[in-house]
């Protein structure tokens, strides 16, 4: 009965094969295969169905995100396009459709680079393209203090380091909450090597 | 002693947590005087020395008494490690008896007053609840909030069941720790049985080990994440209705009005929720937080520290073996086939003897016997039957049986070799915890032991032939005298028959199971009957 001998262990060998899965997951995007079920109103049948209906694809799903893979970047390519159903009742015509595309998912424990969005008394939000990123205050480095003011920021104690809006930050991702349709992040710029890298007054 | 070191984890433990836990509830003043802080240290206490040996200082009066008496016992305190023992059998008036237990080194004493009384020292594992109230002088209700608490702490196991008052004197009687329990109250079935509820707990070791280190183990996780600034999703909660949001609702609750967060429902600004231990007193400012760091820092090394003699233990304890009582049902019917295994006629266990396992419907009055106990697969057997029904005729292994015995064919085992289990005795009931072994490997176990036994009796075939044929005869005579002659010519004339087929078929190397099985339960027949004669001559061989 030393269940948590082992289990100690195992949450070990988890922890230690989370790491490593994190490590080999640092690329974000994804080259993958989906399918979708594309219906077409009769007025598009023609010559032209194939084009009319990849680019009704392309309207439908590039820029849109499913939890489990991701937000879908860019269609690559159509694999196959399947026979079409007619729908009863109606005219329209439903296409099982087989799609290359990329997507970009976020991982726990991946650093990537993100634009400030907002800054907050209890944090900031970033953006690391179609994904948002939240950075509480307590996960911000104890010496940058909030200040108020028409552009709030947290500043460092000397003024050398200034993270307001616009500023490209470095984080680490803590957690992602994955809804059906939403992709949502908590960071970090606490560890080494993170923080502000570039800032949008010393361009101007 | 395989239960100190783990009696001493349990003190060590209940000094270390529990020693300021206050049984009253909140609502309750607690006073300076009525708070009885402390009293769960008192009651784990109490089960761990319950579950030690008894004293000798009591064994001495016992003694004492029954010296004063003057009826001879032998008292033995014998250390038995393995779960097979096997005692030379005695005239009436002596018994040893050992109480050998998974994994145990306990010294168990055992003194037995033939026909008078029957005194168990034993190990009281499983107590009634009722019981540790009166020995701890507690109101039972207070008891039992303190081992529900400790229920849910997974320090200790409880057991609730719905006895008769019999019932629970069969629990008594297997305890029997005071005289006076043998209540010889005969009819069941004609008096109201009125069923109430008793309670029963036992110290669960395994568990206590395991909870006490997971507990140590968050507590040092808890800092060193507060030191580190692990704290990875902050919490928010609202003061007013009190609705709580981890950050990753914050797309939610922002406002565009200020910069803080607002509370979905009532607007109300919100607070970050920190679980910083050291935050509270101090405000927010920048020496504020090495000043937490500190206090961090310092708590840990008290924790290291003050929780040293309980770590030094856990790894003292780690490597031994952990007892093990198994469940109330098992313990119980252990304890009292203890006791019954020396011919403790007590009407009330006889009424409840299919409860125990071994007995299975056949009562073995025989006293001093030859019982070497190999409880293969019994157990399985005795879960399947519920209390009351009829027994099917048990198979007895090759060598129990003698010639002569007016068995069946099943019980001969010819129906099936792997059914080849028998509880003659059940001292021990080391294998009855591994009941829930797969038959599968049982049955290897068997083949590969007759197997081996097989062959190894080919090997001496040639030496012991004439011997037996000669013995054979004798055997015959004496047990024909000594037992029922129902079918015994014709038994004979078939065991006759059987030492010629084995004789010619010894040169033969039989592979088959089942078509051997009579011939080698010939073999080990006169192999055990010639070991057997000089020792036993007056044995009765009851039909198992």
């Amino acid at each position: 009965m030393r269940f948590l001998r082992s289990s100690l262990r195992r949450s070990e060998r988890k922890r230690r094969k989370r790491a490593r899965r994190e490590e080999r997951r640092e690329k974000m995007f994804f080259h993958i295969v989906l399918e979708r079920k594309i219906q077409l109103h009769p007025r598009y049948f023609g010559p032209h169905l194939r084009d009319k209906l990849v680019a009704k694809l392309m309207k439908e799903v590039e820029g849109t995100c499913s939890g489990r893979h991701g937000f879908v970047v860019a269609i690559t390519g159509v694999e196959d396009i399947g026979k079409g159903l007619i729908r009863e009742g109606t005219g329209f015509v439903t296409f099982p459709v087989k799609y290359q595309c990329v997507v970009f998912r976020p991982f726990k424990g991946e650093i990537l680079e993100a634009v400030v969005t907002m800054v907050n008394k209890m944090g900031f939000f970033a953006e690391a393209g179609p994904v948002q990123i939240f950075v509480s205050n307590h996960l911000i480095p104890d010496d940058m203090e909030y200040q108020a003011g028409d552009m709030p920021n947290y500043t460092t104690s000397d003024g050398s380091v200034k993270i307001q809006k616009d500023c490209e930050v470095r984080l680490k991702i803590m957690g992602t909450r994955v809804d059906a349709t939403e992709i949502f992040c908590i960071g970090t710029i606490k560890d080494d090597f993170l923080g502000v890298i570039s800032d949008p007054s010393a361009a101007s | 002693m395989s239960l100190e070191p783990f009696n001493r984890l349990v003190k060590l433990a209940a000094r270390a947590f529990y020693d300021d836990i206050t049984m009253k509830g909140d609502n309750q003043p607690k006073t300076g005087r009525g708070d009885n802080r402390g009293i769960a240290v008192v009651v784990l206490d109490a089960l761990a020395r319950l579950a030690t040996v008894v004293s000798l200082t009591q064994l001495r009066q016992i003694l004492h008494v029954l010296i004063l008496f003057n009826i001879s016992f032998l008292a033995l305190l014998f250390r038995s490690k393995s779960g097979v023992s096997i005692h030379p059998t005695t005239s009436a008036g002596k018994y040893n008896m050992t109480k050998p237990r998974k994994n145990c080194n306990n010294s168990c004493c055992y003194l037995h007053l033939f026909h008078t009384q029957q005194k168990i020292f034993y190990r009281r594992q499983w107590v009634r609840e009722e019981d540790l109230a009166k020995a701890l002088k507690l109101h039972s209700k207070q008891l039992r909030r303190i081992l529900r608490f400790f229920e849910e702490e997974k320090f200790v196991t409880r057991d609730h069941r719905k006895e008769s008052a019999k019932g629970a004197k069969i629990f008594s009687a297997a305890v029997a720790a005071a005289t006076g329990e043998g209540h010889q109250t005969g009819k069941e079935g004609e008096e109201k049985v009125k069923m109430h509820t008793h309670s029963y707990c036992c110290l669960d070791y395994a568990q206590i080990y395991d909870v006490v280190r997971y507990r140590i183990h968050k507590m040092k996780k808890k800092l060193k994440d507060e030191l580190d600034s692990r704290n990875t999703v902050q919490t928010y909660v609202c003061p007013n209705c009190g609705k709580r949001y981890s950050a990753f609702d914050a797309l939610q609750l922002i406002s565009f009005t200020d910069d803080v967060f607002h509370c979905e429902r009532c607007d109300g600004e919100l607070v970050a929720e920190s679980d910083k231990l050291a935050a509270d007193e101090m405000g927010d400012g920048d020496d504020n937080r090495s000043r937490r760091r500190e206090k961090l820092k310092d708590l840990l090394k008290r924790i290291e520290e003050q929780l040293n003699p309980l770590t030094t233990q856990l790894s003292r304890v780690k490597d031994l073996p952990v007892p093990d009582f198994g469940t109330l049902q098992q313990w119980e019917a252990r304890a009292s086939a203890a006791a019954r295994g020396y011919g403790e006629i007590d009407p009330n266990d006889a009424n409840k003897s299919s409860q125990v396992p071994g007995y299975g419907g056949t009562p073995m009055p025989s006293l001093g016997d030859t019982k070497v106990e190999v409880d293969l697969g019994g157990g399985v057997k005795e879960e399947a039957q519920p209390e009351g029904k009829p027994v099917k005729a048990k198979v007895l292994p090759p060598w129990m049986i003698k010639e002569g015995m007016v068995l069946t064919k099943e019980q001969r085992g010819e129906t099936s070799v792997e059914a080849d289990a028998t509880q003659e005795t059940t001292i021990d009931d080391k294998k009855q915890t591994d009941m829930m072994d797969d038959k599968s490997l049982k049955d290897e176990y068997y083949k590969a032991y007759y197997d081996a036994y097989r062959a190894k009796l080919q090997e001496t075939q040639a030496i012991k032939q004439e011997v037996r044929v000669s013995a054979s005869d004798d055997l015959f005579g004496t047990t024909e005298s000594s037992h029922r002659q129902v079918g015994m010519k014709s038994k004979r004339g078939d065991d006759d028959n059987d030492d010629v087929e084995w004789e010619d078929d010894q040169p033969t190397v039989d592979t088959g199971n089942a078509g051997t099985s009579y011939k080698l339960a010939a073999d080990l027949n006169m192999e055990a009957k010639e070991s057997e004669e000089e020792e036993d001559d007056d044995i009765d061989w009851e039909e198992g």
